[in-house]
């Protein structure tokens, strides 16, 4: 028999859970649908967030909270350069771009990785914040960990900001106009380059600031990154690729889908239900759960 | 200065810098990496502790062969310099190479009235059961050694013990616990390190003869080879100890352990026993405070004294309890080399700027083992065939008193020639987070905190 307690509890631990999925899927969506690269690095930008939060944290009265800014600013600018890089890869006369997009992701990844290792060693690190410690129990619903719903706030705040960016400002018209066509947007005068390393550099200071708050609720260690490219390419999937409007549903969709077959059915098949969630995905609605993305292909 | 030549200096610094820090950063996947967190010794099937942050060092008697009539034992060690399991491996080179500059400092080994001296040679298995497997290969045909000491991990280790027999060739690893190696009666390999079911069964009857003793346990524990043992053994241990079993959950790497701990919260145990790397021991103890989840206490074998649980964890690490086989305060007699485990420690200390763990201690303590076997067998280097037969019937009989403790090994059943005889140490982390021993009760050097306090009175 279903214990209710335990059923409430676990839908809200499946919902915080894909609120922490949100947080990395905006920028990983961004990513895909405005400079059409598949960022095999975006896990290693959670990674750096959550690393750069362990060290820089106990600097900063233990808080974890007042890092996020630093790690904004900083990532933005680390994307804004990287960016050119990737660009310049995955245009000219190159015979495949995406593929070269992958393969160039995929070095940055392992760069990111092995810098860290070599520099810093393979352990775990706390990331403290006693601003977000304890949790809020509410009577016949569940305990709701401060950090974790916080977590999750920041992952739909983050994805309100950009969709208000890319619908509301000139801007954002640009990247929109860049995913849309990038030649013809070129003709209007949109100086795509600048607009496409902002684009890149807004994803990788999304990324690298959920990665604090990644940290906060686990811990940070050098070997985390991979986990989060899996589950962002899960999330895109789901959305409809390049479709931001869908993240959220897709985070929720993957959080509850994890913690009730962890409880109801057994941990040991949680990989295998996600992989078969996203393979019926694909096969009946190739364009995400909502069939307003990208078709994958 | 001409534009061009500027130009062209600036292209070729920056060619040089790129290559330099792309070189930095490759390194730790391809070589640089180490392990103890998420990719930890024992995540690979287990290995021992391996905490603090200590690097790699080429001290030691490692130098080049000196062919046939040499005046040394010349000793072949396995362990993994480069790949995920480095910083383990390193951890058993150290506690290789104290023990052979030691012995070196202190005149050699005397075998019939001469005394020689001891080199090891070392082969990398690449953190990877296969290149250790070919390492120990290579280094057997080329190198002419008398003995091998063995390879970081459990998963290395069953990979290398093959190679031994097929060459005959005394084997003593000083650093992997998994039964499997035992079970499959390996005539040429030994072990220092009792059986990861032997010491997660003997800490948690320590455990749970804690007053008051616990009516009932939550069991969990990551789905790989090490840890799946482990668990089982601390289901055993409470079985045997009539304690109910409310829950016994096996679950891959990387599970959201916000699920596991409300299962847990919902059964109610009075301790909650878990089987996993350091990794898993840290998300578990981040999720059980997140979620107010708090029994008795928490016991996770291994490493809750390691600088990556306690900086993982943070200040959810203290009271945690752990098991080992040895730690510098640990009550033994001393005696072959070392006097003590504090005087181990010390010489450890001096010699690699960190403090020694088990798998440090238990691999100097294999070097030992060998040394005593060498003046037994009382011949001299280089050792023939029929010596290094000779010598496997030396080291099933060998009785040795060293800091790391007793060593005997098995001669028959599932844990044949694994060192059984060391005793294992329940440990609980002080609010600093030092490990205190609290059992046995002829072991402990100071009072278990338990029940432990809740997350809201800490």
């Amino acid at each position: 028999m279903v214990e209710t307690g335990l059923l409430i509890q676990t839908i809200v631990n499946g919902l915080l859970l894909g609120g922490i999925y949100v947080t990395v899927g905006v920028g990983f969506s961004l990513a895909f649908g405005v400079l059409e690269v598949v960022d095999f690095a975006v896990g290693e930008y959670v990674m750096l967030g959550a690393i750069l939060g362990g060290l820089a944290a106990p600097l900063l009265g233990s808080e974890g909270v007042f890092v996020i800014p630093f790690v904004l600013v900083g990532f933005f600018v680390l994307g804004f350069f990287v960016q050119p890089l990737i660009h310049h890869v995955t245009t000219g006369d190159r015979p495949q771009p995406l593929l070269m997009g992958l393969v160039f992701t995929f070095g940055l990844a392992t760069f990111f990785r092995g810098t860290v290792l070599t520099v810093l060693g393979p352990n775990n690190r706390d990331v403290p914040s006693s601003l977000l410690q304890g949790s809020l129990t509410v009577p016949s619903v569940g305990i709701f960990p401060y950090v974790r719903a916080a977590t999750a706030v920041f992952g739909v705040v983050a994805l309100a900001a950009f969709m208000y960016y890319l619908y509301n400002t000139k801007g954002g018209m640009a990247i929109r106009a860049i995913a849309e066509d990038r030649t013809n947007a070129r003709l209007m005068g949109i100086k795509i380059n600048r607009y496409q390393s902002i684009a890149y550099g807004s994803y990788a200071a999304l990324t690298a600031a959920a990665g604090v708050f990644i940290g906060m609720v686990f811990t940070a260690n050098p070997g985390m990154g991979l986990q989060y490219t899996a589950f962002a390419f899960f999330m895109v999937v789901l959305a409809g690729m390049g479709y931001l409007p869908g993240v959220i549903l897709s985070g929720i969709v993957l959080g509850l889908t994890q913690s009730l077959t962890a409880v109801y059915a057994s941990s040991q098949v949680v990989l295998l239900v996600l992989f078969a969630l996203i393979y019926v995905v694909l096969l009946v609605s190739p364009a995400g759960i909502l069939g307003k993305g990208e078709w994958a292909s | 200065m001409s534009d061009d030549h500027t130009n062209k200096s600036r292209r070729r610094f920056l060619k040089t810098a790129g290559a330099g820090a792309i070189a930095v950063g490759f390194a730790g996947c391809s070589g640089g990496g180490g392990s103890s967190g998420s990719g930890s010794p024992s995540e690979s099937g287990g290995g021992g502790s391996s905490g603090g942050t200590s690097t790699d060092t080429e001290s030691g008697g490692s130098t080049g062969s000196t062919g046939g009539g040499r005046d040394r034992f010349k000793l072949g060690a396995v362990t993994s310099l480069s790949g995920d399991l480095r910083f383990g491996g390193g951890v058993t080179k150290r506690g290789y190479d104290l023990w052979a500059d030691t012995v070196n400092q202190n005149g050699g080994i005397e075998v019939g009235g001469e005394s020689y001296d001891v080199e090891i040679v070392y082969a990398d298995a690449q953190s990877k059961p296969s290149s250790g497997a070919d390492a120990a290969s290579r280094m057997i045909s080329s190198e002419n050694v008398d003995a091998v000491l063995g390879p970081y991990s459990s998963n290395v280790t069953l990979a290398v013990c093959p190679i031994m027999e097929q060459n005959s060739m005394p084997h003593i690893t000083g650093s992997a616990e998994s039964p499997q190696i035992w079970q499959q009666g390996f005539e040429y390999s030994f072990g220092t390190i009792p059986t990861v079911s032997i010491i997660a069964s003997e800490t948690g009857e320590a455990l749970l003869n804690l007053d008051p003793n616990a009516e009932s346990v939550y069991i969990t524990g990551v789905n790989e080879p090490f840890s799946k043992s482990t668990a089982e053994a601390m289901r055993t241990a409470a079985e045997n100890a009539g304690v109910e079993v409310l829950d016994f959950q096996l679950f891959p790497r990387g599970a959201d352990y916000a699920n596991v701990v409300s299962q847990a919260k919902s059964a109610g145990p009075d301790l909650h026993l878990h089987g996993g790397h350091i990794g898993s021991h840290v998300n578990l103890i981040n999720a059980a405070e997140q979620f107010d989840y708090s029994p008795n206490g928490f016991m996770m074998h291994y490493g809750v004294n390691t600088g990556s649980y306690k900086d993982g964890a943070g200040a959810g690490a203290a009271h945690t309890f752990g098991a080992t086989v040895w730690l510098p305060s640990a009550d033994r007699s001393g005696g072959v080399l070392f006097d003590s485990p504090s005087a181990y420690a010390d010489a450890a200390q001096a010699a690699y700027g960190s403090a020694p763990d088990y798998t440090q201690a238990g691999s100097t303590a294999a070097g030992i083992v060998f040394q005593e076997a060498f003046k037994e067998l009382g011949s001299a280097p280089p050792l023939s065939q029929d010596d290094k037969d000779e010598l496997i019937s030396v080291l099933e009989g060998i009785e040795v008193n060293t800091f790391y403790g007793d060593v005997r090994f098995e001669t028959e059943g599932e844990y044949y020639h694994n060192n059984i005889n060391t005793t294992s140490l329940l440990i609980q982390l002080a609010e600093d987070g030092s490990p205190n021993i609290v059992g046995p009760e002829d072991q402990a050097v100071g009072e278990a905190t338990y029940p432990i306090p809740s997350w809201s009175e800490r």
